[in-house]
């Protein structure tokens, strides 16, 4: 099976609080992987490591079959490969809907009049229009500044995309718009794509695979058609929003 | 009854500890600092952007900042040189303490509180919102894109706002002398010229650029290494503003004891 990237015993711990515990992963080539799980189950750690914002204990990420880490992640160029789509969209305030579309961009590409194209063409794809383009994010609302985010994400044609709870925050009309979007540009950019979500519904409408994690470790693997039927006890609990179960919630978590 | 005596030294200890921590830290942000700073690409356009912020839109307050301090010190060297019969030495006093001494250090202190504290807060912001982590995801070094520009345009900007900082505060003695003390236009002018030699700016100017230096790389540490939210970035803030201002009066101390010792 063709893997784009591979997570092999992950571990990372702050403190004496462990997050990753040798967590392993493997996610395949063009596909829509979603990872789930309750809040404060190393989620987001785990998408941060993959990223190279936080380094890991122990443990090796391997992408295209080159392990990756702080020495040689530059040597691999992941950064360029990659698009990401931030929980609270991450716009540069200082920058109008256009440059920012265009940021990752910009070094390759110098033509003003090119860059405003693929800004517009970008925002056609989330559906918004060129009359936007020179608003800035303050200007705009949570779900337009999502979907500028989105637009910012694909612009470099990645090979790899990340979503970090790409509906939180969002009324659900506009959190089904950005699950339809991103269907969409997964389908359009022809990427695979990882997202991490703990609202099933999201979950169930973007995923053809789908992992939860609990305790810093995968606990179940599957596709997502099969998420209702996983026999997993840990997993019926959580995509049922049961309080009983074998999940123990930690209130001073 | 024993655990009592060990309060103040883990006190002592744990302040000497996180004292040893931030220094490692900000030598850590020094050493990232000059690696990107001598490698290229350096961002020309944010670069010019900031020396407008830090630079031109500091003229107001550091031209305010200055002509009143020219003034005062004019006020105070009169009233204390007459209880010696030494009135005639305000002029050639203000023009020494313009240029060696207060045009650098309030116009370093005018631009910790003014560009210290905002750059903390716009990096600082950037870091929780995750707009640094953007950068990053977008292939590019935040060190490069958002402390090199700021530290740079700091160290070009100061030392021009210490010269017009100078011009100006000296224009303050100035007036405050012709009109309130009864100096004579044309003495107060060749007695200040007289007095002032090619090293008393020269020494200001380069406390200007080491003073531009702090202001704006504690406003980037404190912003960039900031945590915990709203909080965090309030936090940032004041340390960057304390941080700046004590380095300033202590970088003051060492530089005037090099240059006018010997």
């Amino acid at each position: 099976m063709d893997h784009v990237l591979k997570i092999n015993e992950l571990s990372k711990s702050f403190g004496d609080k462990s997050v990753l515990n040798d967590l392993s992963i493997n996610i395949e080539r063009n596909k829509s992987q979603v990872i789930i799980g309750g809040s404060g189950t190393g989620k987001s750690v785990l998408l941060k490591c993959i990223l190279g914002l936080i380094e890991p204990d122990s443990g090796e990420i391997y992408f295209n079959q080159q392990i990756m880490d702080k020495k040689n992640r530059a040597d691999i160029d992941f950064h360029s490969k990659i698009g990401m789509l931030f929980q609270g969209a991450a716009l540069f305030d200082s920058l109008n809907v256009q440059e920012n579309i265009t940021f990752g961009i910009k070094k390759f590409e110098t033509n003003t009049g090119n860059l405003s194209e693929i800004a517009v063409d970008k925002l056609r794809k989330v559906g918004l229009d060129s009359s936007v383009l020179y608003l800035y994010p303050s200007e705009l609302s949570g779900g337009m500044q999502k979907r500028v985010a989105l637009a910012r994400a694909i612009a470099r044609n990645p090979e790899l995309l990340f979503f970090d709870e790409p509906t939180t925050g969002l009324d659900p009309i506009m959190a089904d718009v950005i699950n339809n979007l991103i269907n969409e540009v997964i389908e359009e950019v022809g990427a695979t794509a990882i997202t991490i979500t703990h609202d099933m519904e999201s979950a169930k409408k973007i995923a053809d695979k789908i992992s939860m994690l609990y305790k810093g470790a995968v606990i179940w693997t599957g596709d997502a058609k099969d998420i209702n039927n996983s026999n997993n006890p840990f997993v019926d609990q959580f995509i049922n929003g049961d309080s009983d179960g074998p999940i123990k919630i930690n209130l001073n978590d | 009854m024993y655990r009592y005596i060990y309060i103040i030294p883990e006190a002592i200890g744990r302040s000497v500890l996180r004292m040893c921590a931030s220094i490692g830290s900000i030598a850590i942000f020094f050493y990232d600092f000059v690696a990107c700073l001598i490698t290229p690409p350096i961002y020309i356009k944010s670069l010019l952007s900031q020396l407008v912020r830090i630079g031109y839109n500091s003229l107001p307050v550091i031209g305010l900042t200055a002509f009143f301090t020219g003034g005062v010190l004019a006020l105070q060297i009169y009233v204390g040189g007459s209880r010696f019969n030494a009135e005639n030495i305000v002029a050639s006093i203000v023009a020494l303490g313009i240029t060696r001494e207060l045009g650098p250090v309030i116009a370093g202190l005018m631009l910790a509180g003014r560009v210290s504290a905002s750059i903390s807060a716009e990096i600082a912001t950037m870091r929780v919102t995750e707009q640094i982590d953007a950068l990053i995801t977008l292939s590019t070094n935040p060190m490069k894109y958002l402390v090199v520009p700021r530290v740079l345009a700091a160290i070009i900007s100061l030392p021009i706002l210490v010269i017009i900082a100078d011009i100006i505060g000296i224009m303050g003695g100035f007036v405050v002398g012709t009109k309130s003390l009864g100096f004579i236009e044309q003495s107060y002018i060749k007695n200040t010229l007289d007095i002032i030699e090619l090293r008393d700016v020269i020494s200001g100017l380069i406390k200007a650029a080491v003073f531009g230096f702090i202001v704006a790389f504690m406003g980037c540490y404190h912003g960039y290494n900031s945590t915990g939210g709203a909080q965090g970035v309030g936090r940032s803030t004041t340390l960057a503003v304390v941080s700046a201002s004590i380095l300033i009066l202590a970088s003051n101390y060492i530089l005037t004891s090099l240059v006018f010792t010997n």
